[in-house]
């Protein structure tokens, strides 16, 4: 009995310490992040704007009722939707290809993964201004290479259709090498004796790829489009560099927008809401994406 | 006697230093659009040392001067004792007593306001009556054009020919529609009796997004528009609004594929390299276009009235926009007003003439005395050039078409810009797109304080009615 307290005494002392150790933790978490969360839900009820020194008023969800009701909130929800659906699958496409291809050893493998990695490492404002010396109508190299196969200059930055197309474009560039990243380390993962197993049971080249390979990538597949679909909510500098959101706002996105309501117009209490609004919606979609793996995992399992 | 002599030559020569060093050793932190609009502060750095004041300067992004100035202000850091920014924003920061009326320091240092032509002067520089800021940068849109193309024998044959009028440098927009039309060519063909090795076109204007609304400005000034009606109701989607979209759209076939990507150097380019015809951009692109460091069309660079639109007298109504024209301030919060009011002062008048006559700055001419001093200019053209120059550049500053300067100017001007680009890009039909500014500015205004919105834009209209830029 006395054997049994003694030990609940040095569990809870344990747990005493511990939390005692979690505790700067648990402060700088609550400063830094839950705070200005808190801060931030509160002020998406308020009509608050700095424009004016008017003080803050209670409007319930006024804010939220103006925000869905507003064509250019929709037009930013659309075009980082827009993003996010061809952007995520072509570079997952090409970065499992890349990654396949890497993942088989040859000279110079290393030296090519080190390179490849340069757009990651770029500030995404230099990548910005980089892209657009690329893209320029006159003296961008990617007009000049267009010539050769006929193709009249194109004025990538100034047509609606065309500078989406350049958001994209600039996207895959900087993050497909990202992703062909985390796959390679997923890829590093799987045990080879697996391999060795298919290669024992007579597996094809494809069906190995397919059956083994694949569903052993699901994981960091599903953690690299988590990430990814996050990033796309917060694409802000390719954007802002490259065109502004414009011509008009066919390139404005929430983060743009969020950004130009914000700290552009002082419009504090709008900003917040569409912050909310993101937040849950990616908290939605993290969310149904994770649990649609998970399943589709655990009905395999069975 | 001789010590007494020894007294007085050192008392002398003490009150002589005295007067060189005027202020106590002060710092005096000016805050600007970085790159060459802040060179003037650097000329006066030496100057103000030997009155004891020692100048740093806080550069920002040139579409960023709203924003960095205004979280200072909310926060009131005092970072700042002398701030250059635009006018649109005048308004707000006077109502809410961010910048300090000036009248009461220009005994330190007399900014000669009588000297800065009236307009530009009480709709840019002043608040309820009073001076809260001293140009520094008089912007102004103007028309130019390529002289020597207007001037071809075959070229005034052929645009009579096909328009039964003489070519001349357009005064209306329906005149330069068709001259942008008429001299819009591929490659391969002649222009002026030179083959083209590239497509040219007949105009260019400002597409990205930041400035555009000025441009669209231009032409519904002409129409007789305004930003609101006396009640506060949004007066930019009214038929004169629509109008002006749609001639600035019409114009936009004849202008560069890429125009609306278009910032202040891609226009200054497109005409400085000689190929468009005619374009409207601020004064200093004359002083840029006869640099043969900078341009290929030294000495054909032509300058004009903005055009506008014929009354039923004959008479031309036209208004010039003027986007950005710089301004500087005091803000309430510095703690060294004289000192801050000298070096504003000075800016502003002493080190003016050589800051508006030089292509290391991109200030522009603003004061009388500039006006009436052609010589200055003549390092950029002929004396009759420079006399041209200034005389355009005066006319349509005296009919200037000012940006909206009450409080949340910055955020109206967003959704004008917004609606202006997306209307030419097609993103948005014209009226479509005016239809949905307009709500938003009157969600704006109803944000803002809709009584004390109202006060401020009529007290701004009062100074447009002094000038004869608007009718009850």
């Amino acid at each position: 009995m006395a054997g049994t307290q003694r030990a609940m005494t040095i569990e809870q002392s344990q747990k005493r310490f511990a939390r005692l150790i979690a505790l700067p933790g648990m402060v700088v978490l609550v400063l830094l992040v839950v705070g200005p969360l808190l801060y931030m839900f509160v002020n998406s009820f308020f009509l608050k704007t700095l424009a004016t020194p008017r003080p803050p008023r209670f409007a319930w969800f006024q804010n939220y009722g103006a925000l869905f009701s507003d064509q250019r909130f929709w037009n930013a929800f659309l075009k980082t939707m827009v993003i996010m659906v061809i952007g995520i699958p072509v570079q997952s496409v090409l970065a499992l290809v890349i990654a396949l291809l890497l993942n088989k050893k040859f000279p110079g493998s290393r030296i090519i993964v080190a390179l490849f990695l340069i757009p990651v490492m770029i500030t995404p404002v230099v990548a910005g201004f980089e892209w657009k010396i690329i893209l320029d109508n006159r003296f961008g190299p990617l007009n000049y290479l267009l010539g050769f196969f006929g193709i009249h200059p194109q004025a990538w930055l100034a047509e609606p259709a065309l500078a989406m197309a350049s958001i994209l474009i600039m996207d895959t560039w900087q993050w497909t090498p990202f992703v062909t990243l985390v796959l390679l380390a997923g890829l590093a993962a799987i045990p080879k004796q697996v391999y060795e197993a298919a290669s024992v049971d007579g597996s094809s080249e494809r069906e190995t790829l397919w059956r083994v390979t694949m569903p052993l990538l699901r994981p960091v597949f599903t953690l690299v489009i988590l990430l990814r679909i996050i990033f796309i909510f917060k694409i802000f500098d390719p954007v802002q560099i490259l065109t502004g959101g414009g011509p008009g706002i066919a390139t404005e996105t929430l983060s743009l927008l969020t950004y130009i309501i914000g700290f552009k117009n002082f419009n504090v209490g709008m900003s917040a809401t569409i912050a909310v609004v993101q937040l849950i919606v990616i908290t939605i979609i993290a969310k149904v994406f994770i649990s649609l793996v998970m399943n589709r995992r655990e009905g395999r399992q069975s | 006697m001789q010590a007494r002599k020894i007294l007085s030559l050192v008392f002398t020569a003490a009150l002589l230093l005295a007067a060189g060093s005027a202020f106590a050793q002060v710092k005096i932190t000016v805050y600007g659009d970085e790159g060459q609009n802040l060179t003037p502060v650097e000329w006066l750095k030496p100057l103000a040392a030997q009155k004891g004041i020692t100048l740093e300067t806080v550069g920002v992004p040139f579409t960023s001067v709203y924003e960095k100035l205004k979280t200072e202000f909310v926060g009131g850091t005092g970072a700042y004792d002398v701030v250059i920014f635009y006018p649109a924003y005048l308004g707000e920061f006077a109502e809410f007593e961010y910048i300090q009326p000036l009248d009461g320091l220009f005994s330190v240092h007399d900014p000669k306001m009588n000297d800065v032509v009236p307009a530009y002067r009480d709709l840019y520089d002043m608040y309820n009556g009073k001076t809260y800021a001293l140009p520094y940068d008089g912007d102004i849109l103007n028309l130019y054009f390529q002289k020597h193309i207007f001037e071809d024998a075959g070229e005034k044959a052929a645009f009579k020919a096909k328009f039964g009028q003489e070519l001349s440098v357009p005064k209306t927009w329906d005149d330069l529609l068709k001259v942008a039309q008429f001299f819009t060519r591929k490659k391969g063909e002649k222009l002026a009796g030179k083959t083209l090795d590239e497509d040219f076109y007949g105009f260019a204007f400002l597409g990205a997004r930041g400035f555009a609304y000025a441009w669209w400005g231009n032409i519904f000034g002409s129409l007789g528009g305004a930003y609101f009606d006396k009640n506060m109701k949004p007066m930019i989607n009214s038929p004169a609004g629509i109008q002006a979209l749609n001639i600035e759209k019409k114009l936009k076939e004849f202008c560069p594929p890429d125009v609306m990507s278009y910032g202040y150097t891609e226009l200054m380019n497109a005409y400085l390299q000689g190929r468009v015809a005619t374009m409207i951009q601020w004064s200093d692109v004359w002083k840029k276009a006869n640099d043969p460091k900078l341009s290929k069309i030294v000495h054909d660079a032509g300058i004009s009235q903005m055009p506008g639109v014929k009354q039923a007298d004959g008479k031309i109504y036209y208004r010039a926009a003027a986007p950005v024209g710089r301004v500087i301030a005091i803000p309430t919060t510095t703690k060294h007003p004289k000192e801050a009011f000298w070096v504003a002062s000075m800016l502003s008048l002493d080190l003016a003439m050589k800051s508006v006559a030089s292509n290391e700055t991109g200030e522009d001419p603003y004061r009388i005395s500039q006006f009436d001093s052609p010589q200055t200019f003549e390092k950029f053209g002929s004396n009759a050039e420079a006399k041209n120059y200034l005389a355009v550049v005066k006319d349509n500053l005296n009919h200037i078409f000012p940006d909206v300067n009450i409080p949340g100017s910055a955020e109206y001007l967003d959704a004008l810009d917004v609606a202006v680009t997306s209307g030419l890009s097609g993103g948005a039909e014209p009226a479509a797109a005016l239809n949905t500014a307009a709500a938003t500015w009157d969600k704006i205004t109803q944000n803002l304080d809709p009584a004390r919105q109202k006060k401020i834009y009529n007290a701004m209209l009062e100074s447009w009615k002094k000038h004869g830029f608007w009718k009850d």
